[in-house]
């Protein structure tokens, strides 16, 4: 199953999302794979700690795959190569974790060409051969690497395909969100260019939110009574615009809490974070963990 | 107790190729468009005055190559009826067999150029269109799939075009095309085999006519049979040129159609079509098997054919 | 001779017949794609050429200028597994410049090296860990003609498991006769054999048979890994492995089509690692699995029916 990870907007938490979505489903005992192919900033290495590809990588990765300068693109092994520890022993009952970085310098694409097109319909055929999971991490906004995905994705109409929107929870991430998928040019829009069916394809995309401030969080304990009830103005306000948007929960995934790790560092959570040294907070693995159990879940992505 | 050897065959998983019956030449007296006809019977008579010396020149060189001097030569002439049609076969078959006959040459077999095209089920055109395989630049290690521009060959690398570059990349500087096999200076050579235009595939005159070279060599099968077998001539011909069959043998008792090599006598103007034959055929990956049959049987009778297609043919051009 | 074989489960719920896998093989038109169906069903395509002008890996780091054709060919066997092959014979050529393509072209499956190596330099290179990036590529020709037989629309992609493809590396020498296998990194096997007459038609068979036998290998392996008998509740564990029972275990059925003069290579690979040896353990490992489950859940219901 292919899983593209997008967001409207920069910096909402897409890639440490994704990331530790792929690194949970593995642990969970799928074996899976994260595709690089934000373009423009081919930096996912580091979520990983693999700091050979902390820029991308220099042996040939999706950039020159896609131009057809390498047979395949340079594939790393999570669980052998990651540089943190914790990482590198896979527990008894993990699948594998792979990753395939951009190329160190790689930058956008200008045009979708025939050539880019088809090796990237051979490269998704061959990893859903292979992988439970494959995530690929888009760029931020309408990309190039989205609009590629949706014409590939078209051309393998037998492979299984899932869009991850993801936005904060504020008033401007969820209405960009929304015209993400259904406004103008956006997923639908392009989609249907490239021969999908925009009813099917909108079934087929589910909204994460990320860095949510719940009510009950440590995080808001020592606030006055009325910062809480202006919180719960604002969140009830929220709630409205997102189902206005065809944002809110029926299309919802899952949402991931603030966490203070996160918050510092884009890295994957291990259970030793949570349990050890407790650094990062136990909600947070719970809802990467619920995220990768839905995202292959069927139930979680039954027609509306 | 010694083991039985057994033996076991399935037919399905048999592949035969059936052998076709050869000349030692054969020999193209002209190829003609339908405007060279328009153009009057002076434009025939001409073609075949000028073809007659060396169609007996080459059948008497190829009578003293052939121990015991019995050289079959066959001839044939190839009409166009693909890109343009002109008068009637019952009309247009007798001049062009008389005509030959005022200038001493006998034509063996006829042919329609849309037979290279299709002949009946087959599509003879398609069979060599799968048997391409391009001539590989330099640094060409598989990797990626073989650079083509559909519906062309060439034989070398074409002038880079402005490609793909990312953004912030560096961009591409013209470079000349290159031939693969150059000596010191490239003679790069690009061909359209086809065009798809208004969804309806239409072929290039040099493939035809390559396709057409790989019939008189007697080095296509489908499904192990020839996909082409000359038919016997009847008493008049057809009114309409697609009753007419692909191939008709004119002269009963004439030498096989398919022969070990090809000599054409042909006006020079087709000097460019031909150099384009010449590239695709060097691209053409004929059958392993029919290579070996022609090869053993050319040399059971004692006339060594060239290693490469390319070189089994040969030309006039008048 | 040096050549690669891809081996992958084809992308379908199902085996799928005779008929399908002779639709999906028909490569070159005009072509038939021969069908055997003892002792196994197995479709092979026609052979297609790909040119190549590259570099040729080798033991030494010489650089060496191969021109030529590979020969290349897909096939399914039992309906359920794909492979991908291609091999090209390396010979010394007969000029130090590249010829024109025709001289190539009377010559297939055959690379002609431009200048002077070493048989045996090459086919250390070939069967290198990492051969260098602009070296010959068997295994990207290879992959092709899977990929080609895996996007027919005619699939259904429900494949009842995922599993990574296996890339056999072979080259064959003359010689004493010797077999040296090894498993590598990333699904890679190298295979170097010594033969008297290594340019044998049979020797790429022998050796697609060999991925083929490999790959089976390798999978149940990874099967029963992932499914852990032992670790997690019995009718879980049987529940992943069935998998193996429905799809692969009957695929098992080594030297199939290898020609009597190379039987002997089959042979000295079942005495060292054992292939049959250490399937047949897997198997009976499964099917004890699945049996004890079976009658685990038989012998649950039958007390509750008290
Ligand atoms: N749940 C979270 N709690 C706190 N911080 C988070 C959380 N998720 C992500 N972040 C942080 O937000 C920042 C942006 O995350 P990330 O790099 O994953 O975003 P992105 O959408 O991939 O951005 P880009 O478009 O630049 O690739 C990072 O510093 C990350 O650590
Ligand atoms: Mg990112």
């Amino acid at each position: 199953m292919l899983i593209f990870a997008i967001s409207d907007k920069g910096g909402t938490g897409r890639s440490v999302t994704s990331g530790n979505i792929v690194y949970r489903r593995s642990l969970q005992g799928n074996d899976v794979c994260y595709v690089d192919f934000d373009f423009g900033s081919p930096t996912v290495g580091a979520i990983f700690s693999i700091s050979e590809a902390e820029r991308g990588t220099r042996r040939g990765g999706t950039h020159r795959y896609l131009q057809g300068e390498v047979a395949e693109p340079h594939r790393i092994d999570i669980w052998a190569e990651s540089d943190r520890e914790g990482l590198r022993v896979k527990p008894p009952g993990a699948g594998q974790l792979v990753l395939y970085p951009g190329d160190e310098g790689g930058g956008e694409f200008p045009t979708l060409t025939e050539e880019l097109l088809r090796q990237c319909v051979r490269l998704f055929s061959r990893l859903d051969e292979e992988f439970d999971l494959v995530m690929v991490d888009l760029s931020a906004g309408r990309s190039f690497a989205a609009h590629l995905a949706l014409a590939a994705t078209a051309r393998l109409p037998g492979v299984h395909s899932r869009w991850l929107v993801f936005h904060r929870w504020t008033r401007q991430h969820i209405i960009a969100a929304a015209g993400l998928v259904n406004g103008e040019r956006g997923l639908l829009d392009v989609g249907a260019e490239h021969g999908h069916d925009p009813a099917e394809l909108a079934d087929r995309v589910r909204f994460v939110r990320t860095a949510v401030l719940e009510q009950d969080s440590a995080e808001l304990a020592g606030l006055r009574p009325t910062q809480l009830a202006w919180l719960n103005d604002c969140d009830r306000e929220l709630r409205e615009l997102s189902a206005r948007h065809k944002v809110g929960r029926t299309r919802m995934l899952g949402k991931v809490p603030l966490d203070p790790v996160l918050q510092w560092r884009e890295q994957l959570i291990s259970d030793e974070d949570v349990l050890a040294s407790q650094i990062a907070n136990a909600g947070t693995v719970a809802a990467f963990d619920d995220l990768a159990k839905k995202v292959v879940d069927d139930n979680a992505w039954e027609g509306l | 107790m010694t083991p039985v050897n057994a033996t076991f065959g399935e037919v399905a998983a048999e592949r035969r190729i059936a052998s076709s019956p050869l000349s030692h030449v054969s020999i193209e007296l002209g190829h003609l468009y339908m405007e060279d006809f328009e153009a009057g019977p002076d434009r025939l008579r001409q073609q075949f005055r000028r073809a007659e010396p060396w169609a007996s020149t080459a059948r008497r060189s190829w009578q003293e190559r052939v121990p015991g001097g019995r050289a079959r030569v066959s001839t044939c002439f190839l009409i166009d009826d693909y890109f343009s049609r002109f008068s009637t076969p019952a009309e247009l078959i007798p001049v062009i067999v008389e005509t030959a006959a005022d200038s001493g040459l006998t034509i063996d077999y006829l042919a329609r150029e849309s037979a290279c095209a299709r002949a009946g089920g087959v599509e003879p055109a398609k069979l060599v269109e799968d048997r391409l395989v391009a001539d590989p630049p330099v640094g060409t290690n598989g990797s990626r799939p073989p650079a083509r521009e559909t519906g062309w060959l060439c034989n070398g690398t074409r002038s880079p075009v402005a490609g793909v570059v990312q953004a912030m990349g560096v961009a591409q500087k013209w470079r000349p095309p290159a031939q693969n096999a150059k000596r010191g200076h490239s003679v790069f050579v690009d061909v359209e085999l086809w065009n798809d235009d208004d969804g309806e595939r239409t072929w290039s005159c040099p493939f035809l006519a390559a396709v057409w070279q790989l019939l008189r060599l007697g080095m296509l099968r489908d499904d192990g049979r020839p996909p082409v077998v000359p038919q016997p001539r009847g008493t008049t011909f057809p009114d309409d040129w697609a009753d007419l069959p692909p191939i008709i043998r004119l002269v009963p008792s004439a030498a096989p159609f398919a022969a070990y090599t090809t000599l054409s006598v042909l006006s020079s103007r087709f000097m460019p079509v031909e150099l384009a034959v010449r590239t695709i055929l060097s691209q053409v990956a004929v059958d392993a098997e029919v290579l070996g049959q022609v090869v053993s049987r050319s040399e059971d009778e004692g006339v060594p054919l060239e290693d490469e297609l390319v070189d089994r043919l040969s030309y006039v051009f008048t | 001779m040096v050549g690669e074989v891809q081996t992958g489960l084809l992308q379908n719920s199902g085996e799928i017949p005779d008929s399908l896998s002779t639709e999906l093989l028909a490569l070159v038109r005009g072509e038939r794609v021969r069908v055997f169906r003892r002792p196994i069903a197995y479709a092979v395509s026609p052979d297609r050429l790909t040119g190549v002008d590259c570099h040729l890996a080798s033991a030494s780091g010489a650089r060496v200028r191969g021109v030529g054709t590979v020969l290349s060919r897909a096939s399914v066997t039992g309906g359920r597994l794909v492979q991908g092959s291609s091999q090209v014979r390396v010979t010394r050529g007969t000029s130090n410049r590249r010829l024109a393509w025709s001289h190539y072209m009377a010559r297939p499956g055959v690379v002609e090296v431009v200048g002077k190596a070493r048989a045996a330099d090459l086919a250390g290179g070939f069967t290198l860990d990492a051969p260098p990036a602009e070296s010959l590529d068997l295994g990207a020709v290879s992959a092709r003609f899977v990929d080609v037989v895996q996007s027919s629309a005619r699939l259904d992609r429900r494949a009842p498991f995922r599993m990574a493809r296996t890339r056999f590396r072979w080259t064959a020498e003359p010689g004493e006769p010797d077999v040296r296998l090894q498993l590598r990194g990333d699904n890679v096997r190298t295979l170097r054999l010594t033969l008297p007459d290594p340019f044998a038609p049979g020797v790429a068979e022998l050796c697609e048979d060999l991925a083929l036998h490999d790959w089976l290998l390798t999978a149940l392996i990874e099967i029963v890994r992932r499914a852990r008998p032992g670790s997690v509740a019995r009718p879980e564990a049987a529940a992943r492995l069935a998998p193996a029972i429905d799809h692969i275990l009957h695929l098992w059925m080594p030297a199939a089509r290898v020609q009597d003069s190379l039987l002997h290579v089959w042979e000295s690979l079942e005495h060292r690692p054992g292939f049959t040896r250490q399937w047949q353990s897997l198997v009976n490992r499964v099917r004890d699995h699945v049996t004890v489950a079976l009658l685990t859940v038989a012998g649950g219901d039958g007390r509750s029916g008290d």
